[in-house]
C-alpha cells in the first residue's frame, strides 16, 4: 500500500510536469491548429534559460526562473512570427508547417547540445532539493512546488481565457477562426499572443524538470508528444481536458510500475492512446470531430 | 576505397528503399509518420531471427519482415486513420517508441541493448553473397524493385485515387472512394517495404541493436524524402544520396566526433525550414505555379 | 398516367448544432427523372439537407431513402456506391489534378483501384484504364470540355470549373445527382452554358435534385420545388405555385 501511494505521489507530480507542457501546447494547437512540435524546444530553452541566467549572470534562482519564463514566452512567439506566420501567407499546407516546426526542434535541440553537450548539467536549487516526508510518501520540495505550478496555472489560464479581453479573443479564434475574422479580432495578433501564453505556461515545466534531475538538449522532444497525446485524450479544444488527460497519462505510468516493470511504462501509454481514439476518439471533454467544412 | 565506396552505395540503395517506401505515405497520401525507423527495425529484427532462430535463410527472412511490418503498420493504423491525420502521426510516435521499448527490453527475444550478431549473408542457390560489390548489385536490385513497385501504383487508378485524397479527401468520399481503406492499404504497403530494407540490413550488417533505429532516425528518413521531392519518384533517390552524402564531407572536415552526431543533425533541421520556406516541394518537385 | 414512386424518400429528417435546430421535421419527396429545387433563404438548412443525405453529417432522427434503401448511418462513399453523388458550393475541384483525371476519378475502375488486381491483372487493368478514358473523354465531349482535357482543374475559367464539377459526378453514372448550387457566381453568359447541361442531364435519364437561390431561375430549372425554411419544409410543388405564393415570397425575401 505504501509502495501505491508513493506511485501515485510521483504519478501526481510528473502529471503537473505533463500538464503544465500539455495546457500550453493544447491552447496553441486548440487555436491555431499547428501541430507544433518546436513546443518541446521552447520547454529545453526555457531550462537552459533558467541554467543560463543563474550560471552565468549569477541571478538568484527566483529571478532566474522569472526571467527564463520570459524568454520562453518571446521564443515561442518568435517561432510564429518569424517560421510559421510567413510559412502561412505562402500557402502552406498543415505538414508543411509541421515539417518546419521539426526541423526548428532538431535544429534548436542539437544547436544546445553542441553549445551545452548533451550531459546533463546541474543547477543550484538549495533547499528546493529536501525531502519531505508526507506519511509513507516522500517527495521534495521541488515535487510540491511542481504540483503547486501545475494547480496555479490551470487556475490562471482558466482565469484569463475567461475574463480578460485578450483571453475571450483567443477563444473566439480557438471556436471559429472565420467567424472572429468577422467581428474584427486580428488573427496575427491573436496567434502571437496565444503562443507567448503558450509557452509561458509550459516553461516551468521544462526547467522545474531540470532542476530536478538536471537540464537535458533532448528531453522536449518526448514531452512535447506526450503533451499532445494528454491533449487528445482530455479533448482537443479543452483546458480541462488537457489537465485531465496529463494526470491520467501520468498515473497511468506510474502506478502502472507496481505491476508492469517500468520499461514497459511507454508501451502503457501509448496502448491507452490507440485504446482511446478507438472507443472515443474527441477525448474526455472534446468538442465531437466534425468533418471539415463543406 | 573500394570497399568504402561499396559501402556507401549499399547504405544509398537501402535508405532509398526507405525513403520511396516512406514517400508513398508522405508524399502521395499527404499522411505523416515518425515511425519509419521502427519498421525498418521490425523488418531487421524480424529477418534476424527469423535466421537466427527458425534456420530460414535471406529470402525466407525478408518475407517474414514485410509481414510482421505492415501488420503493426495496420495495427496503429485502423484506430488512428479513421480519425483524423494529425492522430496518425502521435500514433506513429507511439509506435516508434514502443518499438524501440521492445528492442531494448524484451531481452529473451532480441538480446536488448547488446543487439544480435552473427545474422547470415544472403544465401541464392548455393552462392553467398557476401563480397562487398555483390551486395551493391543485390541492394540496388531490390532498389530498383522498390521503385517499380512505387511507379506501378503511382501510375494507375489507385495512383490517382491516392493524389485525389492528398489534394481533397472530402471530393474523394463524395466520389465513391474508400478513403479510409485506402490509407489503411497505403500504410500496409509502406511498411512492408520499409521491412524489407530492414532485412536488407540486418544480412548485410550481420549485427543490428536498437541504436540504429531510433526517433531520430525516423526524422532522418522523413528528411530524405522532403528534401529529395515527394512529387517525383527520382525524388527520395536524390534526397538519400545527398544527405548520406552530408556525413561524408563532414568526415573530411575533419569535425571532432562528439560535435560531428548534433551537427548533422542541425543540418538536417537547418535544411527542412529552409526548404518548407522556400521550396516546400523539394528538389524535383514541380514548382508551384505562381499564384 | 401512373405516377412512379419516388426515388428519394426524406422522412422526419433531423439535425442540431450545439442548440440551433438546423433541420426540423424535414419530409419531401423527389420524383425520378425531373429537376428538383430546393429553394429558401439563406441559412434554411438546404446544404445541411445535402450533408445529411450523402452522409456527411449524421441525423439524429429521420429516415433518408433511396428506392426504398435506407442510406442514413452509412459514411458518404458508401452513398455514392449506392448512387447518389452531389457537387460542392465550393467545388472541391483536384486542383492540381488534369480535367480529363477528375473525370476518370469517377469512372468505373474498380480493378485499377485494387492493389491486388493491379500487379497479378496486369492485361485486365490496361484494357479498363483504356475503357475508362474513353468514357471520360465522351463526358468531356458532353459537356463542352473535351479540348481543355489536359490542363489542370485550377487552370480553367470558373464557369468551366462548374462544368467540370458537373462532370465528374455526371461519369460515374449514379442515377442520383445533387447539385449544390450550380449557377451561383455566374454571370447571364455563363448561365446560358450551365442551364441547358442541368436540363441535359435528365434528358438523359438521371434525377436532380438542386439548391438555388435565384428565385428567377427557379421556374426555368425546376420541375418541383421543395420550400424550405428554418429547417423546415414549408411547402412543395410546381414552380409556378411556389412562385406565386406571397407568404413564401415574404420569406424569402425576409420583407
Amino acid at each position: 500500500m505504501d509502495l501505491f501511494l508513493q506511485l501515485a505521489a510521483t504519478g501526481l507530480v510528473v502529471g503537473s510536469l505533463y500538464a503544465l507542457c500539455a495546457l500550453g501546447w493544447g491552447l496553441i494547437y486548440g487555436t491555431t491548429l499547428h501541430f507544433h512540435v518546436a513546443h518541446g524546444a521552447v520547454f529545453t530553452l526555457a531550462a537552459y534559460f533558467a541554467y543560463a541566467a543563474q550560471k552565468f549572470l549569477g541571478l538568484p534562482l527566483a529571478v532566474a526562473v522569472v526571467a527564463a519564463i520570459a524568454a520562453a514566452a518571446l521564443s515561442g512567439l518568435l517561432i510564429d512570427l518569424f517560421i510559421y506566420q510567413p510559412l502561412e501567407r505562402r500557402g502552406a499546407i498543415r505538414t508543411t508547417l509541421f515539417i518546419a516546426s521539426l526541423g526548428l526542434l532538431t535544429l534548436i535541440e542539437n544547436v544546445l547540445a553542441i553549445i551545452f553537450t548533451p550531459d546533463p548539467l546541474r543547477m543550484d536549487v538549495g533547499w528546493l532539493a529536501d525531502s519531505i516526508q508526507l506519511g509513507p510518501v516522500f517527495l521534495t520540495r521541488l515535487h510540491l512546488v511542481s504540483m503547486a505550478t501545475a494547480i496555479l496555472g490551470f487556475l490562471a489560464l482558466m482565469a484569463f481565457l475567461k475574463y480578460s479581453l485578450w483571453g475571450q479573443a483567443i477563444r473566439a479564434v480557438s471556436s471559429s477562426p472565420e467567424m472572429a475574422r468577422t467581428v474584427g479580432i486580428d488573427l496575427r495578433r491573436v496567434h502571437l499572443l496565444t503562443y507567448a501564453v503558450g509557452s509561458a505556461i509550459s516553461a516551468p515545466a521544462g526547467i522545474l524538470v531540470a532542476m530536478d534531475v538536471g537540464v537535458e538538449p533532448y528531453r522536449g522532444t518526448t514531452f512535447v508528444l506526450l503533451a499532445s497525446v494528454a491533449v487528445i485524450m482530455g479533448g482537443i479544444g479543452s483546458i480541462p481536458g488537457a489537465l485531465l488527460g496529463a494526470l491520467f497519462l501520468a498515473l497511468l505510468e506510474n502506478i502502472g510500475v507496481w505491476k508492469i516493470p517500468s520499461e514497459w511504462q511507454s508501451t502503457i501509454s501509448f496502448g491507452v492512446f490507440l485504446i482511446f481514439i478507438v472507443v472515443r476518439p474527441r477525448g474526455f471533454f472534446g468538442r465531437k470531430i466534425q468533418s471539415a467544412e463543406i | 576505397m573500394t570497399a568504402y565506396l561499396a559501402h556507401f552505395l549499399v547504405m544509398v540503395a537501402i535508405y532509398a528503399i526507405l525513403a520511396l517506401s516512406l514517400n508513398l505515405l508522405i508524399g502521395y497520401s499527404g499522411i505523416f509518420s515518425l515511425a519509419h525507423a521502427a519498421i525498418y527495425g521490425i523488418g531487421a529484427y524480424a529477418s534476424a531471427l527469423a535466421a537466427l532462430n527458425l534456420g530460414l535463410g535471406f529470402w525466407g527472412g525478408m518475407v517474414v519482415a514485410a509481414g510482421v511490418g505492415a501488420f503493426a503498420s495496420a495495427l496503429v493504423a485502423i484506430p488512428s486513420l479513421r480519425v483524423a491525420g494529425d492522430y496518425y502521426v502521435v500514433a506513429s510516435f507511439g509506435l516508434q517508441v514502443v518499438v524501440l521499448a521492445v528492442f531494448m527490453n524484451w531481452t529473451d527475444l532480441t538480446n536488448g541493448h547488446a543487439g544480435l550478431p552473427g545474422i547470415p549473408r544472403p544465401n541464392l542457390f548455393g552462392w553467398v553473397i557476401d563480397q562487398p560489390f555483390e551486395y551493391v548489385f543485390l541492394a540496388a536490385a531490390f532498389a530498383v524493385l522498390t521503385w517499380a513497385v512505387c511507379w506501378r501504383l503511382t501510375n494507375s487508378a489507385f495512383g490517382r485515387v491516392l493524389q485525389a485524397i492528398r489534394d481533397d479527401e472530402i471530393a474523394a468520399q463524395a466520389m465513391g472512394k474508400n478513403v479510409v481503406l485506402v490509407k489503411i492499404v497505403i500504410a500496409c504497403i509502406s511498411s512492408a517495404l520499409g521491412a524489407m530494407a530492414g532485412s536488407l540490413y540486418a544480412h548485410y550488417i550481420t549485427y543490428i541493436n536498437p541504436s540504429s533505429f531510433s526517433l531520430h532516425e525516423s526524422i532522418f528518413i522523413a528528411t530524405l524524402v522532403i528534401l529529395g521531392g515527394s512529387e517525383r519518384l527520382a525524388g527520395p533517390i536524390v534526397g538519400a544520396f545527398l544527405l548520406l552524402a552530408i556525413p561524408e564531407v563532414l568526415k573530411f572536415m575533419a569535425i571532432p566526433d562528439t560535435v560531428a552526431a548534433p551537427m548533422r543533425q542541425i543540418i538536417y533541421g537547418a535544411l527542412l525550414i529552409v526548404f518548407m520556406l522556400v521550396r516546400p516541394e523539394g528538389i524535383l518537385g514541380r514548382a508551384r505555379h505562381g499564384r | 398516367m401512373a405516377a412512379e414512386p419516388p426515388i428519394l424518400c426524406v422522412e422526419g429528417l433531423a439535425r442540431s448544432f450545439g442548440g440551433i435546430q438546423a433541420v426540423d421535421a424535414c419530409t419531401f419527396d423527389v420524383q425520378p427523372g425531373v429537376i428538383t429545387g430546393l429553394i429558401g433563404p439563406n441559412g434554411a438548412g438546404k446544404t445541411t439537407v445535402f450533408n445529411l443525405i450523402t452522409g456527411f453529417l449524421g441525423a439524429d432522427q429521420g429516415s433518408i431513402r433511396l428506392r426504398g434503401r435506407e442510406l442514413l448511418g452509412l459514411s458518404p462513399h458508401r452513398v455514392e456506391r449506392l448512387g447518389v453523388v452531389r457537387t460542392f458550393q465550393h467545388l472541391r475541384l483536384w486542383n492540381k489534378m488534369s480535367v480529363l483525371e477528375n473525370v476518370l476519378l469517377g469512372c468505373d475502375t474498380p480493378a485499377g483501384e485494387n492493389v491486388f488486381s493491379l500487379f497479378l491483372r496486369a492485361g485486365a487493368v490496361r484494357a479498363e484504364e483504356a475503357r475508362a478514358r474513353e468514357r471520360a473523354m465522351e463526358v468531356l465531349q458532353f459537356f463542352g470540355l473535351a479540348d481543355r482535357a489536359g490542363e489542370l482543374a485550377e487552370d480553367l475559367a470558373y464557369p468551366e470549373q462548374k462544368l467540370l464539377s458537373m462532370a465528374r459526378i455526371f461519369a460515374t453514372d449514379a442515377p442520383v445527382l445533387l447539385l449544390d448550387e450550380p449557377t451561383s457566381g455566374l454571370d447571364s453568359e455563363s448561365l446560358g452554358r450551365i442551364v441547358p447541361m442541368v436540363r441535359r442531364l435528365v434528358d438523359h435519364g438521371k434525377t436532380v435534385l438542386l439548391i438555388e437561390h435565384n428565385m428567377e431561375l427557379i421556374s426555368e430549372l425546376s420541375d418541383q420545388v421543395v420550400f424550405l425554411h428554418q429547417g423546415r419544409v414549408l411547402a412543395a410543388g410546381p414552380p409556378a405555385e411556389i412562385t406565386r405564393d406571397p407568404a413564401l415570397t415574404e420569406i424569402y425575401f425576409g420583407v
